[in-house]
């Protein structure tokens, strides 16, 4: 089989109805009687709800209906859990809240942003309530007599989990070298252009609720938001169409406006939209990052890193129903490239008078890099030691693979990594920023000049590709082209060409003639979604065997019809045909009418048509690598830093498409960019966000970023048979380490210590100037 | 019962008459009145450029106007730009260029380029990223976007 | 939020206080008050209707005085609501006599504000609120002004009061060159006003007995 398209620069199918405004995106659905929701939310972080009256708004004109938790009755209960506590993991407290659909009347508000009431058509209006102490400080969360969010609860904890490898008590004792560091990684929201947004129709005359959802997890939103409605999966249909960025937020699932629209357009049999504004977004919707790591390394004098204890606090926001994925990754990252062969990791997790925290680009992983690399940045200056030396001292040996890192993670099975090669990453970036002769040569002569330049090199791994399955469905057409069905959304992820591209090289078609639809559960019907940069390796791999089971299906065909054996025949350009003897051949068109006749009879035990449905579950998540270097200049003036250079080595086994994995590297790194110095969340005591607007929370513009450089590895993943393993976050994961790596460089003169992110020209100021 | 206002407005070169509400957006009146759902809306604080359409053939941001304010002028959004048959070059080139992704910005990259691109056929990087430093991106971190322009300008050659 | 600063009343304080005795003559001082109304001696209510450019809305709010130590401080707690958010504030004022005849206040304030004003309004808040204040003291000065002269006239009082959008244009001039992005951060240009119009309100109330 010649592999024409997997492997090439192809571009995509799907850009010509994105280009000319021809492609569906949620809000572009209009529907024959079609109401408007708003939500109205509260402005308090944490208040008592005392009553809600909704008589003005009910009889404003346009208004249809005004929905309270009064209104709602028996009907009103906190959501499902999206993901289960990790029970493999010894004496997990996890004390689950998850989240509710409305506040109620006679209990709390919890987070600003949290919904009170739902309106049909026009009005907001406000509710009485008393002003009541808010959350903001995770340590002062877990204080005694500190308010509590969850009053039943007794406590702010929503969970523990410690985990350990090894005997960290023991390397201790026998380590030269102690480092102890508190370090801190703020809050971030994903910023998708699009925000959420919904249309949903229930047909009372047909029984069946429709929903176009701004969803990465088509599939998992119509099973447990069917079941929230009291109906049957099957009367309830799911559509994600164009979707403008993901970044994780819309993993969620059952949110308060997904349960109260469904429920309001049964209630009212009228079709209604909900597109959030931007306020609501950086309000109600999910976001990541905050957590404090107490962390203690210990090391022989060489450099060798003997053993590491984490023990971090994590904020959860108000409610929990994500579970600990983040924290997880936080654990599993933290161990990185190298070889910890004693590691302590535990973590609380708090609640706090904030928005849900659930994965964002990144998931956890960024913490635990951030971490890691200032460890040895702080232990290479203790020691004397050069940055990149003391990373490949400690980097695990391409020959120790499959790896086991003894910590369990994100899918609750002990971490193994698959493939790699560390310390060939650390090499190609080194080889690429030109490490050596900026840092013998430039540098000193920059520096002469008077200029603040400096160099960061950061490494990281990067868990992808985790279970438990997808699923696809390949069938060629009477028209000889073929169509692939997946469950999986796509939000610019280009499934509409990779997946086309696997398909067109097993089947010998042209990858135009492949039509894929993702995202649509009147469909495809099993699978869980797009995250933990899996499409393309868990979906990929399923569309892989799928293709290839009707590939042998076409071949045992055609191979009657021509009569000739299978191993000779080739598929080329739709035809099947002897090879050697092109004349003997016949259609794929052909072949599918043929396998799908209309009249007459067939071979009792025969399945009518060319198609497969396949599924795919890995053992356990690919693991991705790189390292990452940046030489930045800083003015300590203005306080701004420009990256002069970026440079990624990265690993992501084999590529299907080189041109979208470059663009995702591209869109990572400009994610991780924010994250290092323009986007942080501001929050004052009473647990309002002070800057919830594009004016105030900065996203990188095209003059903010660099012109990133990649250079590409590839130790194939021996967990799938394409070899291939997830790329999505990878930019994002590394960039803040690498910055303050290469921000404290720069500023060398100054003996800066910066042990948080994101920073800021304001941050910078005061490092400077000590305060 | 508030009150409505007549407008007349050409939108890529087809005349509209409509009642509307002084308060309605521009970019609400484009997508939901007349049909046009190419150009979206990101944060209706007139920040992220993604709602761009041309007026009088200079970008601005339709949410940060009112349909009544375009009463009597010409409106240019991405769908007079080309079709799927027959894309424009700057759409080809952003297609070779894998200069979009989720595509949800691409069409206010689209209309801030193509002024841009009448007035300089042969932008330098500096140029470009200066031109696009008002429209927000989060998926392709801007640099085949930088590059698509390039091409653009290649394929659209010097003005004559 | 600190809101902190002095003012020199061209008056004695016994006429400071005998001006806002009179809840009505305030509600006309002040532009865009709808109504203020007295629930006790400490507590008053108030809705202000502000117009500032294009945006124009209601705002309410209570005022309550406490640890009065008449004629020379007092504490103020204002509780203000309206659709773009809340605020809070304690504020504390000292009028001290002068020598001239004159009164000069002095005071010191902590203003939390939450909701749609707090999340996008916070470029707008600092000026805006230092504005209005300025010019709330300024207006109540001239009211002042009028009466003390219509009384040593012995005449009525001849007093016109800044329209709405005089008010609204001299705020707008502070914040010269300030872009309002947002109808939040437009409605900020109102909602602070009411607020710190009311800490002024109560100011002056304080001192009625």
């Amino acid at each position: 089989m010649t592999t024409k398209y997997v492997g090439q620069r192809v571009t995509r199918n799907e850009d010509p109805r994105l280009l000319t405004g021809q492609a569906l995106f949620v809000d572009d659905v209009d529907l024959p009687g079609m109401l408007h929701a708003a939500f109205l939310r509260s402005d308090y972080a944490h208040a008592r709800f005392k009553s809600i009256d909704a008589t003005a708004a009910r009889n404003r004109p346009g208004v249809v209906a005004v929905y309270t938790t009064e209104d709602m009755g028996a009907f009103w209960k906190p959501g499902p859990l999206l993901v289960p506590a990790p029970h493999s993991i010894k004496d997990v407290i996890f004390n689950q809240r998850t989240q509710i659909p409305m506040a109620r009347a006679g209990d709390k508000v919890r987070h600003v942003g949290e919904p009170m009431a739902v309106v049909i058509a026009e009005s907001r209006y406000i509710a009485e309530d008393a002003l009541v102490d808010a959350v903001v400080d995770l340590e002062k969360a877990l204080e005694p007599g500190a308010p509590l969010i969850h009053d039943e609860l007794g406590t702010n904890l929503a969970s523990y989990v410690r985990q350990e490898k090894g005997n960290y008590v023991q390397a201790r004792a026998q380590a030269d070298v102690v480092i102890q560091r508190r370090i801190v990684v703020d809050r971030g929201v994903a910023a998708a252009l699009e925000n959420r947004g919904y249309v949903v129709q229930w047909n009372a005359k047909e029984q069946e609720l429709t929903m176009w959802a701004t969803t990465q997890a088509p599939i998992a939103l119509r099973n447990l938001l069917s079941a929230t409605l009291g109906i049957s999966e099957n009367q309830m249909r799911v559509i994600a169409p164009f979707v403008g960025g993901g970044f994780g937020p819309k993993i969620m699932a059952c949110q308060p406006e997904e349960v109260l629209l469904g429920w309001a357009t049964m209630k009212l049999n009228r079709p209604i939209k909900y597109i959030e504004d931007r306020r609501d977004n950086f309000l109600a919707t999910t976001m990541e990052r905050s957590q404090i790591h107490d962390v203690e390394a210990v090391l022989t004098r060489d450099g060798r890193i003997l053993g590491l204890k984490d023990v971090f606090i994590h904020d959860t926001g108000a409610y929990n129903p994500y579970a600990l994925t983040v924290p997880l990754n936080t654990q599993t990252h933290t161990m990185g490239p190298y070889e910890i062969p004693n590691f302590h990791t535990e973590f609380k997790v708090v609640f706090t008078n904030r928005m849900i925290v659930t994965p964002v680009r990144g998931a956890g992983r960024p913490q635990g890099v951030f971490v890691m690399e200032r460890v040895m940045d702080l232990a290479a200056k203790e020691l004397g030691l050069d940055p990149v030396e003391i990373r490949r001292k400690n980097m695990i040996p391409a020959d120790a693979f499959p790896h086991e890192q003894g910590i369990i993670g994100q899918d609750f099975i002990p971490l193994v990594y698959d493939s790699g090669n560390y310390p060939a990453t650390l090499e190609k970036a080194k080889a690429m920023i030109g490490y050596d002769t900026f840092v013998k040569e430039e540098q000193p002569r920059l520096r002469a000049e008077g200029k603040h330049v400096g160099i960061g090199v950061a490494c990281f791994t990067e868990g992808t590709a985790v279970g438990p399955y997808e699923g696809a469905r390949v069938t060629v057409e009477s028209s000889g082209k073929v169509s692939l069905v997946t469950g999986v959304g796509t939000q610019g992820q280009g499934h509409f060409t990779s997946f086309a591209q696997i398909v067109a090289d097993q089947l010998g078609v042209d990858v135009r003639d492949v039509r894929v639809v993702t995202g649509d559960t009147a469909q495809f019907h099993w699978g869980t979604g797009t995250f933990a940069s899996r499409g393309i390796t868990v979906a990929g791999n399923a569309v892989n065997a799928a293709a290839a089971s009707v590939r042998t299906k076409i071949l045992k065909h055609a191979s009657k019809a021509l009569g000739a054996p299978e191993e000779e025949l080739e598929i080329v350009n739709g035809q099947v045909r002897v090879a050697d003897i092109p004349e003997k051949s016949i259609s794929l068109s052909e072949l599918a009418a043929r396998a799908n006749p209309m009249r007459g009879s067939v071979e009792p035990g025969t399945e009518p048509g060319l198609e497969s449905t396949q599924y795919f579950g890995p053992k356990y998540g690919a693991t991705a690598a790189g390292t990452v270097a940046m030489i930045v200049e800083v003015d300590p003036e203005t306080m701004m830093v420009e990256i002069k250079r970026y440079v990624i080595a990265h690993d992501c086994g084999t590529v299907i498409n080189p041109l979208i994995v470059d663009g995702q590297v591209h869109g990572g790194v400009s994610m991780g960019i924010g994250q290092s110095f323009y986007e942080k969340l501001i929050y004052d005591e009473n647990g309002q966000l002070l800057n919830a607007s594009f004016a105030d929370y900065l996203l990188p513009r095209s003059t903010d970023m660099p012109h990133v450089e990649i250079g590409h590895l590839c130790t194939p993943s021996t967990l799938n048979p394409m070899g291939s393993k997830g790329v999505g976050e990878a930019g994002a994961i590394p960039t803040p380490a690498c910055f303050v790596q290469a921000v404290e460089n720069a500023l060398a003169d100054y003996k800066l210590e910066i042990l948080e992110t994101p920073l800021s020209p304001n941050r910078l100021f005061e490092f400077l100037h000590g305060t | 019962m508030t009150k409505q206002f007549p407008i007349t407005v050409t939108v890529n070169g087809v005349r509209y008459e409509k009642t509307v509400e002084p308060r309605m957006l521009l970019v609400d009146f484009i997508r939901h009145e007349l049909g046009l759902t190419g150009t979206h809306v990101g944060c209706e604080h007139g920040v992220c450029g993604t709602c761009t359409v041309l007026l009088d053939g200079e970008p601005v941001r339709s949410c940060l106007m009112f349909a009544v304010q375009a009463n009597g002028h010409e409106v240019r959004t991405v769908e007079g730009l080309g079709t799927i048959d027959k894309l424009h070059p700057l759409q080809e080139a952003f297609r070779e260029a894998h200069a979009l992704q989720c595509g949800f910005c691409t069409p206010g990259f689209l209309m801030t380029l193509v002024p841009f691109l009448e007035e300089n056929r042969t932008p330098s990087e500096e140029e470009i990223r200066e031109a696009l430093a008002g429209n927000l991106c989060r998926c392709t971190g801007y640099q085949h976007i930088v590059e698509a322009v390039k091409l653009a300008s290649q394929k659209m050659g010097v003005k004559p | 939020m600190k809101l902190e600063g002095e003012y020199l009343f061209n008056g004695p304080r016994e006429e400071v206080w005998k001006l806002v005795r009179d809840p009505d003559v305030l509600a006309t001082a002040l532009p865009g008050t709808q109504s203020l109304n007295k629930i006790s001696d400490t507590e008053f209510e108030g809705v202000m209707h502000l117009k500032i450019g294009p945006m124009a809305g209601d705002f309410s709010g209570r005022l309550v005085v406490s640890d009065e130590v008449p004629p020379e401080s007092c504490t103020l707690t204002v509780d203000g609501k309206g659709a773009v958010g809340f605020g809070k504030g304690v504020g504390h004022v000292q009028l001290i006599a002068q020598a001239d005849g004159k009164t000069l206040a002095k005071y010191t304030g902590d203003l939390t504000v939450g909701g749609k004003l707090a999340s996008t309004g916070q470029r707008m808040i600092d000026t805006v609120s230092k504005s209005m204040v300025r010019q709330g003291l300024e207006a109540l000065d001239k009211a002042l002004q009028a009466r003390v002269a219509a009384q040593a006239e012995d005449r009525p009082v001849e007093y016109k009061p800044p329209t709405e959008t005089e008010f609204a244009g001299a705020v707008a001039k502070d914040v010269a060159g300030g872009v309002l992005s947002s109808p939040e951060a437009r409605m900020a240009l109102y909602v602070i006003p009411g607020i710190t119009v009311l800490v002024i309100l109560v100011l002056i109330l304080s001192r009625c007995r």
